[in-house]
């Protein structure tokens, strides 16, 4: 399927390759199944811990279930700009590992890396006191390690940044927490899989500070009436208070530790 | 202590002032890092927190001379207010020829003051351009701290203008910092 | 932080070569090893689940990460019998503030040649394994591995990695089907790699500084590494035979210091190459 990019800075395979295809017949069926063993209002269980990549100012690894993903915070660093601002930067860059999807990532930027970036970019950026860091650039990069949905990475990723931004003594607003939401007829579930968006309506992500009640980003996509997503961003928000406190508990412990 | 989190409100009453690591908006006052409120007679809360950070005017920094040109030296920072960047991190500062020292301003010669490679302590005058920030070194205390000399020795300081290789004897010419223990 | 260790922490920064003399001249190192002490290993295979095989590598503070994803492929026309492996590393800009974004660097790409060298030499996956249909299909394994955390000695936690996750391959059973032209592969029987397992290898490598101290240093850490006058990179197998032998000469030679008389250098390589064939007994344990 995918055409492998000859690229001499690279070990190179074959020019062709394809995924396995199955036999058919015993396939799964990918429905809208009712969870086992978590509530629709229930999301899995997060695991942060700051501070893994000692190369970095700081850091983040976070897992919820199959979704993995590791945060690392350069910086303030010179900006590569030859304008002079008055104002930091913040320059967030999403990189998949090859192995993290189904199909195999080949090394190289591509449009979904982009608009990760982007989204998460939007989650973060106005809880960081920018105005503090004159001629400045702060560097997160995230390299997602497993993917199990964008909505997923999305949250994830910003969550993961938030702590590491905390952990690396950004000065910031607030800590920024993200909670997403699959949506299929008047059916509202949180935190959803991959295959759960899959089969979905449409999603809603939200990103939002929640000691100051304030929301960052609000990302909408599908075919959902304007009630229903009002409903999943209080859904959302609630969870985002669960969800502080788990980024709460790493960073004090953390402090506590050395 | 109560350990705080970017965004908790800060139980302080009414403050006079507000240090680093806090912030007031809408009349509240709330952390913006993770630590616990500095315990100050002055009442000014605030939440430190030892981290490299960017040279900011009035800092004092160390850095490498990298470049020289008869109007300014290029300074790689390395260290500022004491504390280090991280290996591989540095920022661009330039000292400029009438920021050498503070007399006979118009008579400096950059090479003969600084070659590349001298370890200069300077002070931040302004965030400059783009490129980099502007350094002085116009003072007793600021200048090469550490120099090498052209047979690969470690130099002494023998005046404000000279330094001495310990292997040759030889006199070679930099604008040097007061020795700290003077 | 005391004032004590931040003015360490300066002299370190201004003057990282007499920094480490000094800790050398003591017999220690920064991080408290002895010259040739190694750092100890961790292993966690099989973690990710959207790969074929993967495993997860702590060295130290080192961390890399490696998933192996199978795909199928038309053999080459002159070697209808061989599948393919193709081993990459990423050093992200994530990993270390030496890295840049962008394109592999320098470094990357020597690392993933070494990589793909030490696989090809050892031997341990015969091509011939991965081939479904002589002529028609056969395996493609994409070995990717991924740096989270740079201290050092990428080469050594890679090959652990890509070993252990090629031990926790498994690949569907595949059918080829002549009529149809098509390779269909089974849902239920995933069966793992034919490795050649006592042809497994390991990574050791050493540095050697200069200066006042001229001292032999195992597994070398990010801040050593730039200060190293040259390198010894050991590949060894199961068995403890020598796969390859790797001696590498850095720029930083002041003056013919760092230049060593033929005889003292065999000696030297002769006494990497012991200590390379103890540690590798250690790491081969890790596998089992």
């Amino acid at each position: 399927m995918a055409q492998n990019p000859f690229d001499r800075r690279r070990i190179n395979g074959p020019e062709e390759s394809f995924l396995p295809v199955f036999e058919p017949g015993q396939e799964r069926p990918t429905t809208w199944n009712a969870r086992c063993g978590r509530q629709s209002t229930d999301i899995r269980q997060i695991f942060l811990q700051p501070g893994l990549i000692s190369q970095a100012n700081g850091s983040a690894y976070i897992e919820t279930e199959k979704t993995k993903l590791a945060c690392a915070v350069y910086g303030p660093r010179q900006s590569k700009s030859t304008t002079y601002s008055e104002k930091g930067k913040l320059n967030i860059e999403v990189k998949f590992a090859p192995f993290s999807c189904t199909r195999r990532r080949y090394p190289l930027h591509d449009a979904e890396d982009r608009s990760l970036a982007v989204a998460i970019h939007q989650s973060i950026a106005s809880s960081v006191r920018l105005e503090l860091f004159p001629k400045s650039t702060i560097d997160v990069f995230i390299t997602i390690i497993e993917n199990d949905g964008i909505e997923g990475c999305v949250a994830s990723g910003a969550i993961a940044a938030s702590t590491a931004l905390a952990d690396a003594g950004i000065e910031m607003f607030g800590l920024v927490t993200s909670c997403s939401a699959a949506v299929r007829g008047d059916d509202i579930r949180l935190d959803p899989t991959e295959e759960e968006t899959n089969t979905s309506d449409g999603v809603v992500v939200v990103a939002c500070m929640p000691a100051l009640s304030s929301i960052t980003n609000v990302w909408q996509s599908g075919r959902i009436t304007a009630e229903v997503t009002l409903r999943c961003m209080e859904m959302c928000q609630d969870r985002c208070i669960d969800i502080h406190s788990v980024i709460a508990h790493s960073l004090s412990s953390m402090n506590k530790a050395p | 202590m109560t350990f705080l989190l970017p965004g908790q409100p800060v139980p302080v009453r009414t403050p006079t002032t507000i240090g680093p690591g806090v912030y007031l908006k809408h009349g509240q006052l709330r952390a913006s890092l993770a630590g616990t409120l500095a315990d100050d007679p002055n009442q000014t809360p605030a939440i430190h927190r030892q981290r490299p950070h960017p040279p900011a005017p009035n800092s004092l920094i160390l850095g490498t001379v990298t470049r020289l040109s008869p109007l300014h030296a290029v300074v790689a920072i390395s260290v500022v207010d004491g504390i280090p960047l991280p290996a591989g991190e540095e920022f661009m500062g330039m000292i400029r020829t009438q920021d050498i020292r503070a007399t006979e301003r118009d008579k400096v010669k950059t090479t003969d003051c600084f070659r590349g490679g001298d370890v200069v302590k300077g002070l931040v005058i302004s965030l400059g351009d783009a490129r980099s920030y502007y350094i002085t070194t116009a003072r007793n205390d600021l200048g090469v701290i550490f120099a090498t000399s052209e047979a690969g020795a470690t130099m002494e300081p023998v005046s404000w203008q000279e330094m001495r290789c310990p292997i040759t004897g030889r006199i070679e010419k930099r604008k040097c910092a007061k020795p700290e223990n003077l | 932080m005391s004032s004590d260790a931040l003015r360490a922490q300066i002299f370190q920064r201004l003057h990282p070569h007499a920094y480490l003399d000094r800790f050398l001249a003591e017999g220690v190192r920064p991080d408290g090893r002895e010259s040739c002490a190694w750092r100890d290993v961790f292993v966690n295979v099989g973690s990710i689940s959207t790969a074929d095989g993967s495993a997860l590598v702590r060295m130290g503070k080192t961390i890399v990460v490696c998933g192996v994803k199978a795909e199928i492929a038309e053999p080459e026309l002159d070697s209808p019998d061989l599948g393919f492996i193709v081993p990459n590393i990423d050093l992200p800009a994530m990993c270390s503030p030496k890295f840049k974004p962008g394109p592999p660097s320098e470094e990357a790409q020597v690392l993933s040649e070494r990589l793909n060298d030490a696989l090809v030499r050892s031997n341990i996956l015969p091509l011939d394994t991965l081939c479904i249909a002589s002529g028609r299909a056969a395996w493609c394994l994409y070995i990717d591995t991924t740096c989270l955390n740079y201290d050092g000695n990428a080469f050594d936690a890679a090959l652990v990695a890509i070993m252990a996750a090629l031990g926790n391959t498994t690949l569907p059973q595949a059918t080829f089907d002549l009529d149809t032209s098509t390779t269909t592969c089974s849902r239920d029987v995933h069966v793992p790699l034919s490795l050649n397992k006592i042809r497994r290898v390991v990574g050791l490598s050493f540095g050697c500084v200069g200066g006042s101290t001229p001292t032999l240093l195992a597994d070398p850490t990010s801040f050593e590494e730039p200060l190293l006058t040259s390198t010894v990179s050991i590949v060894v197998d199961v068995e403890g035979g020598v796969v390859s032998v790797e001696r590498g000469t850095m720029g930083e030679n002041d003056g013919g210091q760092g230049e060593t008389s033929a005889s003292q250098d065999t000696g030297s390589l002769g006494e990497c190459i012991l200590m390379a064939k103890e540690r590798a007994v250690v790491l081969h344990k890790l596998f089992e």
